[in-house]
């Protein structure tokens, strides 16, 4: 008996595995995000965007076509694609560090515009690839390489609620929602609602992903799971925020 | 490198389960999700050089698959068996 390896179909098995860290949460973001693909059959469509930190290491991901830009620039690049191409379906991928920080007004300027586009960001509490710094979504007391003491709120601010933001903005027709790694279906769901929204035309369509990051959490495997599910959900609630009225 | 290099199947009596050992990081995010915890490290080694992960033998794996979805690099594929009879 032949078993086959269990992988979205749209993955590029050619630069499998990928090249992010063990028990990195891209790979399972990735995972729902090709999952959703796969299941509205839309692989020769989509035009994918990835960002500088971590999520670019996606791109060679997946088989279809693929740019890669820096400090948020991936929302207006896709922006521009969709325009100039609106039979596309365009994907912004990015960090927490390139959606709230470097490049926070990108997204916050194309969720005030409504753009027809669909933006995926991963939440993992830190800035992966340089090291660890304290991200805009560092969990008030965390400690990271840049607030050894933990993040101290009076002096920082509060972490930034990214799907809340952008849920306040956006005009009806807009698909908003916050998932997690931990309940990979429900991402799934969540995703392919997003780029539905984006097929149907009514809005702007964004999904924040909880995510992982064994290597700079200094975590094993136990305490990972209980990071993203115990700690970071107690101020970063899953659910969805925003829903397109159903047309009659 | 072919994906489906050094793979093994473990046969249990719901289901197959499958490690591909080109993919397995050994990150043991699976292991902590099985519900009825019949994961384990394995003596093959994975892409990186660090264990893989096996069933236990006379596993209990009911075949649920919640491993499966929770690798975030598809090392494993559960297949269950057909009913009986
Ligand atoms: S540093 Fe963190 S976010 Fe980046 S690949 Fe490694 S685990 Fe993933
Ligand atoms: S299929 Fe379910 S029971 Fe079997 S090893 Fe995987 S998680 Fe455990
Ligand atoms: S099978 Fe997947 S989840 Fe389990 S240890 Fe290997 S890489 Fe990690």
């Amino acid at each position: 008996m032949e078993f086959d390896i269990s992988m979205p179909k749209c993955w590029r098995r050619e630069t499998k595995g990928h090249k992010f860290c063990p028990g990195c949460g891209h790979g399972l973001v990735l995972k729902a995000l090709g999952l959703a693909i796969d299941e509205l059959q839309i692989q020769d469509r989509v035009v994918f965007g990835c960002d500088i930190g971590c999520s670019l290491l996606a791109y060679d991901f997946f088989n279809v076509d693929t740019m890669q830009t820096h400090h948020g620039r991936t929302t207006p690049v896709i922006t521009g694609i969709k325009r100039a191409r609106p039979d596309r379906i365009g994907i912004a991928y990015m960090g927490d560090g390139g959606g709230y920080a470097i490049g926070s007004q990108h997204l916050v300027n194309a969720a005030a515009r409504n753009e027809r586009i669909t933006a995926i960001l991963v939440n993992n509490t830190v800035y992966g690839m340089t090291g660890g710094q304290m991200a805009p979504t560092t969990l008030p007391g965390m400690k990271t390489e840049t607030s050894p003491y933990g993040r101290e709120i009076s002096q920082t601010g509060y972490p930034t609620q990214g799907p809340e933001m952008v849920a306040a903005i956006t005009r009806e027709g807009a698909y908003v929602a916050r998932g997690t790694v931990g309940k990979l279906s429900q991402l799934k769901n969540m995703i392919k609602k997003a780029l539905e929204t984006q097929i149907a035309g009514t809005g702007f369509s964004f999904v924040e992903a909880l995510s992982t990051c064994p290597t700079n959490w200094s975590t094993n495997a136990k305490d990972t799971w209980s990071f993203l599910e115990d700690e970071m959900t107690k101020y970063f609630k899953v659910g969805e925020l925003k829903v397109p009225a159903k047309e009659e | 490198m072919d994906l489906k290099s050094n793979s093994y199947t473990i046969e249990g009596e719901k289901a197959y389960f499958t490690l591909f050992p080109t993919l397995c990081k050994g990150c043991g995010l699976c292991m902590e999700k099985c519900p009825v915890k019949v994961i384990e490290w394995s003596d093959k080694l994975g892409v990186y050089g660090t264990p893989a992960v096996q069933v236990k033998e006379d596993s209990k794996c009911t075949g649920c698959k919640i491993c499966e979805l929770v690798c975030p690099d598809c090392a494993i594929t559960i297949t269950p068996k057909r009913k009986a009879k």
